[in-house]
Parts: C-alpha cells; sequence; structure tokens
C-alpha cells in the first residue's frame, strides 16, 4: 500500500503535496559486519544520522525517533528474512533503511537497503565502499537512491554547496561544503573578500570574483588540480562577477568601466567574445537558462533594479518583473519553467519565484526578516539561499515551494551567496 | 567512490601553513600602529605596505588608507577628522549628488588643485541591503558620479581612479538608518606611487 502509492507518485515527481503527509521511515543505525574498533559506534550511527539529516531535509519523509526502535541493531539481521517486520510496523514505520559495515584500513564497505515494511519487501539494495572519512558521502547516495525509488528522479544529497563565509575571520572567503557541512573544503584563503561562487557544470570548478589582486577581477579555480586561472579585464575595467554556461564552454561576465556595468561574453579562459548589453545603467547578476540560449539579468534601466531576459540569438532583452521596486539575483530553474530572485518588500528582502512569461508571482519567504541570494538545486526541486532569521546570515534549503525552510549552516560567522554544486560523482 | 578534494586539501594544508608562517612577524603591533600621526611624520617612509601609501605627503594630507588596506589591518575604513577630502553621502539606491555632496566635492576639487602631484583613488560605497553583485555596481556608479564632478571642477581625470567596494567593507555594522546612512558614501584616498587607470 506504500511503497506502490509511491509508485504513482512517481508520476508527478513528488513524493507529496505541499502541505500533505511526510511518508514514515525508520533508519537503522548500522550493523558491525567487521571487527569491532573504537571507530564502530561512531560508524554505526553516523551513517545513520547522515541519511536521517538528509531524509528529514527532504521535507517528503517523518523519520521515526531512534528511541522508540525496538530490534537491536546489532543483534538482528540486515536481509530478508533475518529480522522481523512487525518491530517495524508496531511503531509505525512504513519504510525502513538497514545496513551493515566493515572497515579495512582506511577503506570501508558499506550495504544498505530500502524494505517496504508493509509488503515485506526489499526495493533497494546496495553496496559502496569508499574511504573511511568519506562515510557520511556513502550515506548521501543512498538517499538519492531511494528517493529516485519514490518520486522517479535521484535526490540531490550527494551534491555541495559553494557559499561566501566570514567564519574564518574579517575576511570573506569562499567554502564547498556537503549540505550537511561535512566534508569542508576551503576554496581561498586570501585576506581580502572574495565574492560570487559559481560551479561549473562538471562540479570540478569554482569561478568566483576576488579582490585579491586588489583590482576586482574574476577566477576560475580547479578544485581537483588546485590550478587557478586570472581573468584580466580590459584596461580599466572589472568583472564584478561571472557565470559559467550550461554546457562549460562559455561566461557570461559582468564587467564594469566607467562607472556603467554591462554583461559580457568570455571563452572558459577569460577571453572576450563579445558584448551583450549597451547600457549606460547598471545590468548585473546574470543567469543562464538550462538551455543556454538565455540569460536572465538585472537592469536599473527602468529607473529601479529589475530582472530581463536577454535572448542570445536576437540580443533582444525582455522585461520580467513589474511588481516591487527592487528585484534582484534571478536563477533559471533546471527545470526551466521558473526564476528565483530576490525581491524587496516592507522594507525587507524575501525569495520569490515567477514564471519565465513573467506570470504567477509567488513570495516564498517571510517578510519579518531577510532572506537572499537563492540557487537552484540541480534537480529544480529544492532551494537555497541566506538569511538573517537566527540573527547573522546562515544558509537555509527549503522545497522549491517555500515549504519545510531548514537551517544548513551555523558557522561563527556570516554564510551568504550559496551556489548549489551540480549531482557529483 | 573516488577521492574527490584530496588534492585541494593538500594544497590548501599547504597554504595555510604557508600564510601562517609568513604572517607571524607582523601579528606583534608595529610602531606605525600610532593612530593620529600626523602627515609629515610619515612622510618620506614608504613603509611596509609601500605603494598602498595612505598618506600623500607633507601637511594635512593623511586620508587614511584605502578601506581594503583598512580591512586587512583590522581598522575601521573610516576617513580621518583630518582628512583634506570629506566623504560624501547617497540616498538609498542612488548615486545622484545632492546638494551638500556637491559642495563637499568643490572644496575636494580646491584641494586637489592646491595639491596637483596628488593622485586620489574614488571608493564607491553602499549599504549592505540588497544584493552583493547589485550593490558593487551601484557603489561605482557613485565613485564615477563624484569623478565626473570633480572633472567638471577642473581636476584633470587622469588624477582620480574609481574602486567599488560595494557593501563589503563597511564603516558602521548596525541595522539601522543612521548606520546604513553613513555607509552610502564615496571616499577619497590619496595614492602613493601607483599609476591611475
Amino acid at each position: 500500500m506504500i511503497l506502490p502509492s509511491l509508485a504513482q507518485a512517481a508520476v508527478t515527481g513528488e513524493i507529496v503535496g505541499q502541505g500533505g503527509q511526510r511518508f514514515p521511515i525508520a533508519v537503522s543505525p548500522l550493523k558491525n559486519l567487521g571487527v569491532n574498533t573504537g571507530e564502530s559506534g561512531r560508524l554505526s550511527t553516523g551513517i545513520a544520522d547522515a541519511m536521517v539529516h538528509d531524509l528529514e531535509l527532504s521535507g517528503w519523509f517523518k523519520v521515526i525517533d531512534r528511541s522508540a526502535y525496538i530490534e537491536s541493531a546489532q543483534g538482528s539481521g540486515i536481509t530478508l528474512g533475518s529480522f522481523d517486520f512487525k518491530d517495524w510496523s508496531t511503531i509505525g514505520a512504513e519504510g525502513l533503511v538497514k545496513g551493515g559495515f566493515s572497515v579495512q584500513g582506511d577503506e570501508i564497505t558499506v550495504e544498505l537497503r530500502l524494505f517496504d515494511v508493509y509488503q515485506n519487501k526489499e526495493r533497494i539494495g546496495k553496496r559502496y565502499t569508499g574511504r573511511v572519512r568519506d562515510f557520511r558521502r556513502i550515506a548521501h547516495k543512498f538517499v538519492d537512491e531511494i528517493i529516485n525509488q519514490f518520486t522517479g528522479i535521484p535526490g540531490v544529497f550527494n551534491t555541495r554547496i559553494a557559499y561566501v563565509s566570514t567564519s574564518g575571520g574579517r575576511f570573506k572567503e569562499i567554502y564547498v561544503s556537503h549540505l550537511d557541512g561535512s566534508e569542508k573544503f576551503q576554496v581561498t584563503d586570501n585576506h581580502t573578500i572574495n565574492l560570487s561562487p559559481d560551479w561549473s557544470p562538471d562540479g570540478r570548478s569554482i569561478l568566483y570574483a576576488s579582490f585579491k589582486d586588489r583590482n576586482q577581477t574574476l577566477y576560475l579555480f580547479e578544485l581537483f588540480s588546485g590550478k587557478e586561472i586570472r581573468f584580466t579585464p580590459r584596461a580599466g575595467g572589472r568583472y564584478l562577477s561571472g557565470r559559467v554556461s550550461p554546457d562549460g564552454q562559455s561566461i557570461v561576465a559582468t564587467l564594469e568601466s566607467s562607472g556603467n556595468t554591462n554583461l559580457y561574453l568570455l571563452d572558459r579562459s577569460g577571453n572576450l567574445i563579445r558584448q551583450l548589453t549597451q547600457d549606460a545603467g547598471i545590468e548585473v547578476s546574470p543567469a543562464w537558462s538550462p538551455d543556454g540560449k538565455q540569460i536572465v539579468y538585472v537592469s536599473d534601466r527602468s529607473g529601479s533594479p529589475q530582472l530581463y531576459i536577454l535572448d542570445l540569438a536576437s540580443g533582444k532583452s525582455r522585461r520580467l518583473t513589474y511588481s516591487g521596486s527592487y528585484n534582484t539575483s534571478p536563477e533559471w530553474s533546471p527545470r526551466g519553467d521558473r526564476i528565483v530572485y530576490t525581491g524587496r518588500v516592507g522594507g525587507r528582502f524575501a525569495i520569490f519565484t515567477i514564471a519565465v512569461d513573467g506570470g504567477d508571482p509567488r513570495r516564498l519567504t517571510s517578510e519579518s526578516f531577510d532572506s537572499e541570494d537563492p540557487t537552484w538545486s540541480p534537480d529544480g526541486r529544492f532551494i537555497a539561499f541566506s538569511s538573517n532569521r537566527a540573527g547573522r546570515y546562515h544558509l537555509y534549503v527549503m522545497q522549491a515551494g517555500g515549504d519545510n525552510q531548514r537551517r544548513l549552516t551555523g558557522s561563527g560567522g556570516d554564510d551568504t551567496k550559496p551556489n548549489w554544486s551540480p549531482r557529483l560523482d | 567512490m573516488n577521492s574527490l578534494f584530496r588534492i585541494p586539501c593538500y594544497k590548501f594544508l599547504f597554504i595555510l601553513a604557508f600564510t601562517l608562517a609568513s604572517c607571524a612577524p607582523s601579528a606583534t603591533p608595529g610602531p606605525e600602529s600610532g593612530a593620529g600621526s600626523s602627515g609629515a611624520a610619515s612622510a618620506g617612509s614608504p613603509g611596509a605596505g609601500a605603494g598602498e601609501g595612505a598618506r600623500g605627503g607633507a601637511g594635512e594630507s593623511d586620508t587614511g588608507a584605502s578601506s581594503l588596506k583598512q580591512l586587512q589591518e583590522g581598522k575601521s575604513p573610516v576617513t580621518p577628522a583630518s582628512s583634506p577630502m570629506k566623504d560624501i553621502y547617497f540616498g538609498f539606491d542612488r548615486y545622484d549628488l545632492s546638494s551638500d555632496a556637491r559642495t563637499i566635492l568643490r572644496a575636494n576639487a580646491d584641494w586637489l588643485k592646491n595639491n596637483s602631484t596628488a593622485r586620489v583613488e574614488i571608493e564607491g560605497h553602499c549599504d549592505d541591503r540588497g544584493t552583493n553583485e547589485y550593490n558593487l555596481a551601484l557603489g561605482a556608479k557613485r565613485a564615477q558620479a563624484a569623478r565626473e564632478y570633480l572633472t567638471t571642477l577642473g581636476v584633470a581625470a587622469a588624477r582620480l581612479s574609481t574602486i567599488s567596494y560595494g557593501e563589503e567593507i563597511p564603516v558602521c555594522k548596525e541595522a539601522s538608518e543612521s548606520c546604513w546612512s553613513q555607509n552610502r558614501r564615496a571616499r577619497f584616498v590619496i595614492l602613493q606611487g601607483r599609476p591611475t587607470s
């Protein structure tokens, strides 16, 4: 009754509708299948905790609290027939995740299974091998499989978010981490101001703007090799930001010169291809359509910052937003149908989405605090953003309709300008 | 599972170690940190940060260092009271010059004409409302508005460069209009030994 209803839901790509019931699932601590070490307990619960975090972040599941579990994780089996489904149906679980692990040196092998408690069936079984310290990544990958089982589209938990943080002090540096804050990596450490990180579509590079050479310009940093390319603007100009195209072959950059900012198309080495806008005002914050044929951006040509869509083939722009006097930082949904942006309402900033034809604008966050800098998940089903609702700016994630807003980061500084990676290996 | 990020992690450790090592000696406050020292006292001493000098030579020419340098040194990017060139201020999301701003710019132009070797970088700043990128563009507009007015008053354009720090280096950090209004400004910083762009 449960998973079949999920199979139906797969048609629409959603497990439950807005405000609908969440699917009750239990996630057992993992059974140690190898030798006991000092780390075994931490791994047993750590892998389960990482899955619980992701399932709850999705907003589609109600994870039954571990204190209610009846069976002993280490005393019972992890395969069909080696445990009693009644132990799980009794506590209201309709889905069940069980698994085991063994550690060999610095390598871990993890087996994970999803069971249908009502039908007493196994739905997914996977085995993963990786470095022990990457055990959370295994958990994220399996949750992506669970979400694929339920919705027909894999989850987005094996991804990273690049963002700007002042957690290291008064400087703004760029970091990347998983959504649960694990595997945090500091991309810049130059004690200046680094802004606007943008993932390349292959997930291997970060384009960002920095004042590290005093005059602001763009840098393309390769995460795997540590190589970096500096983009040299033409004389008297400064690159304020840039975005890599969906095919990875070009970059739309904002260039400021004599006080005017316009959009320019560059190749991936930073060579100028052509100027895209020619305006005496402010043209900033470009973002690509998923097919790479259009760019949504901000212009103040009407007298206030508003969103416009530029068609690259014709070179023509059309205005997208007409309500509100300050609309900025647009991002085009990977699904193509909507654009998310930051709008000013009642002296505060909130996250809105609007259809690509300009219809159906919706406010997703409260106007009693500020929320800014939205970024789509690679499947278009979630939006991450920064907000000061808990005092300082932290990163949050919500469903694309605005439900289930949850905090991701809690560093001592301000975390802003999130940019969601593509799906990663 | 591949080994994502293994290489950059090592790189980062290396950079961190390098930075710690190279920063260690300067961690002790030196004698140059005596704020308020007169321009005359420091004239002719290039200092550690040569090329980004705060002081334009003899006399009342202490405009303070560039805001980025102030940030790096852990100082507030405030313009010293003794600066011969005062800040000008702007309305929210505006870059037109008020009559007060023009009055200040006329005084700044007079000083520049009397000190004809001084080259100045005009910094555009914004309050922290709105998005970082838009504010970088807005700050550039503010700096450019000041530059153009100084030029119409007879200051050679080649002596005036601009930079925008957007909302990134505020002089006041509270969320209130009195604070925001202090951050919506253009600052005038005397450059030494750097070509203007």
